[in-house]
């Protein structure tokens, strides 16, 4: 409301500044056009004078520019009396007026309609930032730390608070790095730790990578009973195809594991196919979409299994079907990602085989190797 | 002086001027530009050496070479051909490989193009009109690709 | 809801303009007072509105407030307060609602300042004025609306460009702008006198403080310009006849002509109809530099996002304006009567002469702009035009002009003698033709032209004070006397001779920095010394540094001179952040009017670093020189003369008149 009162005081205030001076009268002040050229003639005679009498100009020169000006003094006098006012018209006056008070308020508003968006309100920052906790959004609150944070990059607390958020927003990678930050500041801690693992293990689609198991390591030797690094280990021990270890790990950690636990379930599942109980991945061809969205709801555990089935189903039929140029590069980056170095090597010598006479996807499969830091030799 | 001859002095001097200066301008046309040439256009054509002209194209990935004394080589692409370059001065800031680069200079005795400047885009969402459209040209063009980072 | 109202001011503004548009130039033509009167207060009201929509974009800039989207795109909560502020003209729609309320701002002076002009004049001025502003308000918000609101605004926005987060964005753009536009109050005082059929010496008189006024500031701004250039991206030039360079130097040279034509006009009723049409053409490149630099013809910082509505709707406004008005000017300009007459040597003479060759000189500089542009569109040839092309052109026909400066304000009017004239400068003439032979002594032949150069600054810089020096006559009468006629020269003769030297002293600055320049490029280690122009340069090392929103990789040199050390110089690479962009930072030392410039390249990772160092020898002189001719500009506008001719109350009018006598 408030703002459309100032929208229409604006209006008004523009519309007087035409109808005032039209309104006014303006007797008194005719021939004013010719005034002001004699004015500025005079002023030349006067200087013409000074300059004589500074010597700047002679006599002779002196008088004819007088008399070149007093020819324009005497035309400018002419034009005063030629001049002849038009006189005001009420007619014209009143068609002024009307048209005056009737567009200019017609279409500045139509205009600002058609172009504005009159409902919006501001947002400066700082107030978007500083509202009540409850009217913000997650990623605002979520700006707020990071201001926060970018302020006093040393806040342990600050990082280890907004670490688990990232988590739930789907940005494991940035939690990873808020953790450590939490750590590196206030010391390790397990949960922390623990969860930076978990972190950088969904950021690497399930795979526990070396710096993930880095820190499950550290977490259980400061507090050896922990029960989720230690799920991570074990399952990071299947991963790098060290099974007798795996099932060794898994049948510790289960030994006198509450049974109604939600990781029980996938730690017998694992386990299971580890020895070979349960069907192997025969999956032939990569995830179909449905799986992949499956994966993102899944608990990190499943996804592992899942992954680790895909790079085995995926294996079998590049060596037994062949493949496209981009679907082996996955197979060896996935490989060097589980610490299967010497598979990986396997896989681009085959690789590097099936493709010999086509240089353009050699050379990527190359690049991409030795992005991973294998040699292709 | 009559009126007249007043006159013609006035239209003959701003005549004189005029013609001065439009001939300097015809000369410097002839002699003083610089032709925009593609890696094709000059393996291709062939160019005068000692001629003046820029070269334009993406710089080549991993040919660029630094020695010391602020010397550099690299190679300028437009994906059909390259050509060698080298130059000597401080690159500037948005010079980067695989990026659009303008380069003016004259083609050696040896066919390695010797630049006196180098120019990048100046800014990331910017690349030489000339070179993108001497990529068009190539056919490895591809959109807008090449114009955002 | 601020936004909005700043948004309603911009539409509100628009209407307005159209009212400005029709009633008063009606009023004009019918004889009309009451019509006419509408003039002044409402050129005032635009200003508020175009002001206050202003304001409240600088605000959200300010504030961060990521619901506009011009404040998304070129802005970051980061980014230091000051770049938050300049980021606002440092964008395209930003600056186009600068250019406007520059535009409007010109027409508010006149309605205020005008009370000496006739009524109908300033009416049909301010009309016109409301045209051009009408059209460009039309093109804010029809093409590039610097209001439109995001519903969902994002948290961050993307910053400003890199290189234009400098204190020179501050101060170029608006300098540059309010030459650049305010050559549009002189195009409209042109149309208007076409209109009416009015064009006399009091005219000219009328628009002079204009012109100098926007004269003054397009100086100012091109100098501000081309020293940022200087420092900020590093390459040690501080002139490229970049297209975009060019487009404010052509308005410049012809707006110098205008200047010069203009007095002739004032004093003998001559070159009416040239000076007219130099008004014209005058704002007629401003607004070709502004098609060219925002419709994406050209590519280069300034050409911000581009987009093809925009270009053809600029080329369209261009053709309306320039077409409309030069047709107006074929249709008019044929009645008017002839001026006063004057032999070939005279001032006039002299006049003519510089604007002889200031024109040819701005149509080598359109020449060599446009050329490749328009051979590009015709044969598909690309080519480039770079200085070569300026150095033959544009350059021979400077000197002559150069070298009858200091005649011009010698010569007497109508008839000159030129041996009188040549008598006045013995003493300029001798004083530069002593430092050439210095320069030739001192430097050795090898370079034949630099110290000729160096004689033509001089004889300018020399002519100009021996103008003054003989007008009040000190060796004749006494310095008592002559002091007090010093004080009592009106403003405009302090001002043409101050400018004159400002030109010698610019001219001075080029040549002396363009020749004796000294270079080295090479690639240093920590500890290196590099040794140039008798100043000893070590590099102590390298260090990063952290900014608000960049990071920065500071090389850190000491400067000794004969083993003194004289300065400390950090010049640095900087990658800011937001769009992962790397700028330069040059070190500079100035010792005196020289600089020693430094900047660095790449680091080589292993400690070494390319670094590029040069001497310029009296380069300061060149913006120096160009704020000394503001300054002469400055003298000028304050001639009280330029004030005389106020006509309406009559009280008023006997104190001009007691004044002017």
């Amino acid at each position: 409301m408030v703002f459309w009162i100032l929208i229409a005081l604006l209006t008004g205030a523009a519309t007087l500044s035409v109808l005032i001076p039209l309104s006014r009268s303006r007797r008194g002040q005719e021939a004013a056009p010719a005034r002001a050229d004699e004015a500025v003639y005079r002023e030349q005679l006067a200087a013409i004078d000074k300059e004589l009498e500074r010597g700047l100009i002679d006599a002779e020169a002196a008088e004819a520019a007088r008399t070149e000006i007093a020819r324009r003094l005497l035309a400018a006098h002419d034009r005063v009396g030629a001049a002849k006012q038009g006189g005001v018209r009420t007619g014209r006056l009143k068609l002024a007026q009307g048209l005056t008070l009737l567009a200019l308020p017609v279409l500045a508003f139509g205009l600002y309609i058609a172009l504005g968006s009159p409902g919006l309100p501001d947002q400066p920052l700082l107030s978007r930032l500083n509202a009540p906790a409850e009217e913000q959004s997650v990623d605002l609150l979520v700006a707020r730390v990071e201001r926060h944070l970018a302020e006093n990059p040393e806040d342990g607390q600050g990082w280890a608070v907004i670490a688990p958020v990232y988590m739930s927003l789907g940005q494991p990678q940035a939690s990873a790095k808020a953790y450590s930050n939490a750590i590196r500041i206030l010391g390790p801690r397990q949960a922390w730790l623990t969860d930076m693992g978990e972190a950088l293990t969904i950021a690497n689609q399930g795979l526990v990578t070396a710096e993930a198991r880095a820190a499950f390591e550290q977490a259980v030797s400061l507090e050896p009973s922990a029960v989720k690094p230690r799920f991570f280990l074990a399952l990071a021990l299947g991963q790098e195809g060290r099974k007798e270890e795996a099932i060794a790990a898994w049948q510790a950690l289960l030994q006198g594991a509450d049974e109604t636990a939600a990781w029980v379930g996938a730690a017998r599942q694992e386990m299971a196919r580890l020895t070979g109980e349960a069907p192997a991945g025969d999956t032939l061809s990569g995830p179909s979409q449905e799986e992949v969205a499956a994966a993102g709801e899944m608990t990190a555990e499943d996804r592992q299994a899942m992954i680790s089935n895909m790079v085995a189903g995926l294996a079998e039929r590049l060596s037994t079907e062949g493949g496209s140029a981009e679907e082996w590069n996955r197979l060896i980056r996935a490989y060097m990602v589980l610490g299967k170095k010497q598979d990986a090597e396997q896989a681009l010598a085959a690789a590097l085989s099936a493709y010999a006479d086509k240089p353009e996807d050699l050379s990527m499969i190359k690049d991409a190797a030795s992005k991973l830091g294998l040699s292709d030799g | 002086m009559t009126r007249k001859q007043r006159r013609l002095t006035l239209i003959g001097s701003a005549g004189a001027v005029l013609a001065v200066a439009l001939m300097l301008i015809l000369i410097a046309l002839r002699s003083e530009i610089v032709f925009f040439q593609s890696p094709t256009e000059i393996t291709q054509n062939g160019v005068a050496p000692g001629q003046r002209i820029r070269l334009g194209g993406l710089v080549e990935e991993g040919s660029v070479v630094r020695s010391d004394n602020a010397e550099v080589r690299f190679r300028v692409t437009d994906t059909a051909n390259t050509v060698a370059v080298t130059y000597k001065g401080i690159l500037p800031d948005l010079f980067r490989e695989g990026q659009g680069v303008v380069t003016e200079g004259v083609v050696g005795s040896d066919g390695v193009f010797v630049a006196d400047s180098v120019l990048a885009k100046h800014d990331e969402n910017y690349i030489p009109k000339e070179v993108a459209e001497a990529l068009k040209a190539q056919g490895h063009w591809q959109g807008e690709e090449g114009q955002s980072n | 809801m601020i936004v909005e109202f700043g948004h309603y001011a911009l539409v509100l503004a628009f209407a307005l303009t159209l009212v400005q548009s029709v009633l008063p130039i009606w009023g004009a033509l019918q004889k009309d007072d009451r019509l006419m009167a509408v003039a002044p207060p409402v050129s005032v009201m635009l200003f508020v509105l175009i002001l206050l929509s202003f304001i409240v974009l600088t605000g959200a800039y300010l504030n961060s407030d990521f619901s506009v989207l011009n404040v998304v795109e070129n802005s970051h909560s980061a980014k230091p307060l000051l770049y938050k502020f300049t980021g606002v003209w440092g964008n395209h729609e930003g600056s186009m609602l600068l250019w406007v309320l520059i535009l409007v701002f010109f027409g508010a002076l006149v309605g205020v300042f005008g009370g000496n002009l006739p009524a109908d004049l300033r009416a049909v001025t301010l009309s016109v004025q409301a045209w051009v502003s009408a059209g460009f308000i039309l093109f804010l918000l029809a093409t590039s609306n610097p209001f439109t609101r995001i519903v969902n605004p994002p948290l961050e926005g993307a910053d400003l460009n890199p290189i234009l987060q400098d204190i020179g964005l501050a101060i170029h753009p608006p300098l540059l702008y309010v030459g650049y536009v305010g050559f549009s109050i002189t195009f409209s005082f042109a149309v208007a006198a076409l209109i009416l059929g009015r064009i006399d010496a009091a005219w000219a008189r009328w628009v002079r403080p204009w012109t100098l006024l926007a004269w003054c500031f397009l100086t100012l701004g091109i100098a501000m310009g081309s020293y940022w250039a200087y420092y900020e991206l590093g390459w040690g030039g501080w002139w490229f006849w970049d297209p975009v360079e060019n487009a404010s130097f052509m308005p410049w040279l012809a707006g110098t002509a205008l200047l010069h034509s203009a007095i002739v006009m004032e004093k003998r009723e001559a070159l009416k109809v040239w000076t007219v049409l130099l008004a014209i053409f005058t704002f007629s490149l401003s607004l070709l530099g502004t098609f060219l630099v925002r419709s994406g013809v050209l590519t280069s910082v300034h050409a911000f996002a581009t987009d093809p509505a925009r270009g053809v709707f600029i080329l369209g406004l261009l053709c309306i304006f320039i077409g409309g008005s030069l047709s107006l000017y074929a249709w008019r300009a044929p009645m008017l009567k002839q001026g006063g007459l004057f032999a070939p040597i005279s001032r006039e003479g002299g006049l003519v002469l510089n604007n002889l060759f200031l024109t040819a000189a701005c149509a080598a500089v359109f020449v060599g702009t446009l050329y490749p542009l328009v051979l590009d569109a015709v044969t598909g040839e690309k080519i480039s035009v770079g200085a070569p092309f300026f150095n033959l052109t544009f350059g021979p026909l400077m000197v002559p002009l150069l070298l009858a400066v200091p005649f011009g304000p010698v010569l007497s009017w109508k008839r000159a003698d030129l041996g009188a004239a040549c008598q006045r400068l013995y003493a300029a003439f001798g004083l530069a033709l002593l430092l050439t032979l210095v320069t030739y002594w001192a430097w050795g032949m090898d370079k034949v032209l630099a110290p000729l150069g160096v004689g033509l600054a001089v004889w300018v810089m020399a002519g100009a004070i021996s103008e003054i020096v003989t007008r009040v006559k000190f060796f004749e009468i006494g310095f008592k006397r002559g002091f007090a006629r010093l004080v009592g020269l009106p403003g405009s003769a302090w001002g043409a001779a101050i400018a004159h030297f400002g030109i010698g002293l610019t001219v001075l600055g080029i040549v002396t920095a363009s020749a004796f320049q000294e270079e080295r490029v090479l690639t240093m280690r920590p500890g290196d010394t590099v040794e140039l122009a008798g100043y000893q340069m070590t590099f102590e090392g390298a260090a990063p540094r952290r900014g608000p929103n960049y990071t920065e990789e500071v090389g850190h040199f000491s400067i000794r001179q004969g083993g003194a050390l004289v300065a400390e110089l950090d010049p640095s690479k900087r990658i800011y952040t937001a769009r992962q962009m790397p700028t330069t930072e040059a070190g500079i030392y100035t010792t005196g009017f020289s600089q020693v410039y430094l900047s660095l390249g790449e680091g080589r990772g292993d400690g070494a670093v390319d670094v590029r160092v040069y001497f310029k020898p009296l380069i300061t002189l060149i913006w120096i020189g160009c704020v000394i001719m503001s300054l002469g500009a400055v003298f000028s506008i304050a001639d009280r003369r330029l004030r005389v001719g106020a006509p309406k109350p009559a009280r008023k009018r006997q104190q001009s008149m007691a004044a002017a006598e």
